[in-house]
């Protein structure tokens, strides 16, 4: 039952469409601020171009909740789940649900669009009618009054309550947070454990905690970082553990890693998983805990080395990136074994996988 | 046999044309024709055309994420599997999709 519905499926679309947002509004954001600029709260008065881009990115953010639910509900029920989608984000919005409000509203609002497919029956001349307007219609208004009356109260609450706990936390706890949030931002590179934590971090930062995110920043930096300082040190102390052909990844990787692309690395991870993870999991988790227990936030989600400059701290992220990336490097560095020179890309061993699962829809 | 696929994931600039070398190469390897699509952030690319998809013996869908244009697929036989399955195991996995069209 749970896997027909692929919740996890519906997540990831919705952010493959939210991802692009995050980084524009982001980077708007962070130009902006550092131009000088800030929020125009009055467009009857004069207003600058930086004001103008922080003020645009600020818009993008809001829209963060309307994309994720629509992406999730036209995931679950093709084009009529969008415009309902987009209401149900609205309203997270408009109710301080944020985040977790939109994600559920995209849910429920896709599954009760494809329930109406299903059960409502319309005569031949009703039909252009149905997706038109009694889909987005009924849906909007049911879920919606749902969301307003029942669904929201609950995950305000639990939102605040969140948002306390985290602004609560102290020494310890912080650090052992900031590892959680870092290890699992950094465990894939990319992928669906990562992204979790960044929504985690996104949905914190639109409630005005910015320490999360700015873990989550680091996080994704460590890697690319932490595996191109073991490849100076294996240049400097003359230990071979790249081949020829994982140094060209590294060198692509590396770029990719100031602007924050973590997947550069995967290349390099897929020769080698389990040291490569662990090393920059490890990494990850200390760079993370530290940003985390000095207080490092960032008002920006996204954007690597740029929006360094952003932060509250820009040179204690700087030392906290600096310590995660070179613990994963020292790791990789001494864990890593000489390599075989590899001809062909799939001459990779090949995983176990449990083939009888696949199977023809 | 002829294959067509789609590739598609989450982040859409990475593991997409991961799976999509993979599935070339563990197809050719085995004799077949492929062509895939790939749907990253930078949207579809080597789109199938109506007669790939009207040629082909099987379809498939190596996605985290939603693909465009599923309809083409009808009353086609699809595939369908996370794209870790064909970066993991694509040699195993054509192996499969060969018992599957024969059984």
């Amino acid at each position: 039952m749970l896997k027909k519905l692929q919740l996890k499926k519906h997540a990831l679309t919705a952010i493959s469409y939210m991802l692009p947002l995050v980084v524009a509004a982001g980077l708007l954001i962070a130009v902006g601020n550092l131009t000088g600029g800030s929020v125009v709260a009055d467009y009857t008065e004069a207003y600058s171009i930086p004001d103008a881009l922080v003020s645009l990115g600020v818009l993008g953010m809001g829209l963060l909740a309307p994309v994720i639910a629509a992406g999730i509900a036209y995931s679950i029920a093709d084009r009529p789940g969008i415009a309902p989608g987009l209401f149900m984000g609205l309203i997270a919005n408009s109710i301080g649900a944020g985040f977790l409000g939109g994600m559920l509203g995209g849910y429920l609002v896709g599954y009760f669009i494809n329930w109406l497919k299903k059960n409502v029956k319309v005569p031949k001349w009703a039909e252009g009618l149905m997706p038109m307007m009694i889909l987005p219609m009924v849906s909007t208004t049911v879920i919606g009054l749902l969301m307003y009356f029942v669904i929201g109260v609950p995950i305000v609450a639990a939102t605040n309550a969140l948002t306390a706990f985290l602004m609560n936390m102290q020494g310890a706890s912080r650090f052992v947070f900031g590892s959680i949030m870092g290890g699992m931002a950094a465990f894939d590179f990319g992928g669906p454990v990562n992204k979790t934590a960044s929504l985690f971090a996104d949905g914190l930062l639109l409630e005005g905690v910015l320490e999360p995110e700015a873990v989550k920043i680091l996080a994704s930096m460590v890697p690319p970082f932490g595996v191109t300082l073991s490849w100076v040190f294996s240049r400097i102390f003359g230990k071979k553990i790249y081949s020829s052909r994982e140094i060209e990844n590294i060198k692509v990787a590396f770029p990719m890693g100031i602007t924050m692309i973590t997947e550069g690395v995967i290349p390099i991870a897929a020769v080698d998983p389990l040291r490569v993870i662990f090393s920059c999991t490890v990494g990850a988790a200390i760079g993370g805990g530290l940003s985390m227990m000095w207080g490092i936030g960032s008002p920006v989600p996204s954007g690597g080395m740029f929006i360094v400059p952003a932060m509250n701290h820009p040179l204690k992220f700087v030392i906290a990136l600096g310590i995660g990336s070179l613990i994963t490097g020292i790791l990789l560095f001494v864990l890593k074994k000489e390599p075989v020179e590899q001809e062909e890309f799939l001459e990779e061993e090949e995983e176990e996988f449990d083939m009888s699962a696949v199977e023809i829809s | 046999m002829k294959i067509v696929a789609v590739a598609a994931c989450t982040s859409g600039i990475a593991h997409t044309y991961i799976a999509k070398e993979k599935l070339l190469k563990a197809a050719e390897a085995a004799g077949h024709e492929i062509k895939v699509e790939t749907q990253g952030t930078v949207g579809a690319e080597n789109e199938l055309t109506k007669s790939d998809v009207a040629q082909a013996d099987v379809v498939i869908i190596a996605a985290d994420i939603k693909i465009s244009g599923q309809d083409r697929f009808k009353n086609k036989k699809v595939i369908e599997i996370p794209t870790n399955v064909v970066i993991k195991s694509p040699k195993g996995f054509i192996a499969r999709v060969e018992e599957l069209l024969k059984g």
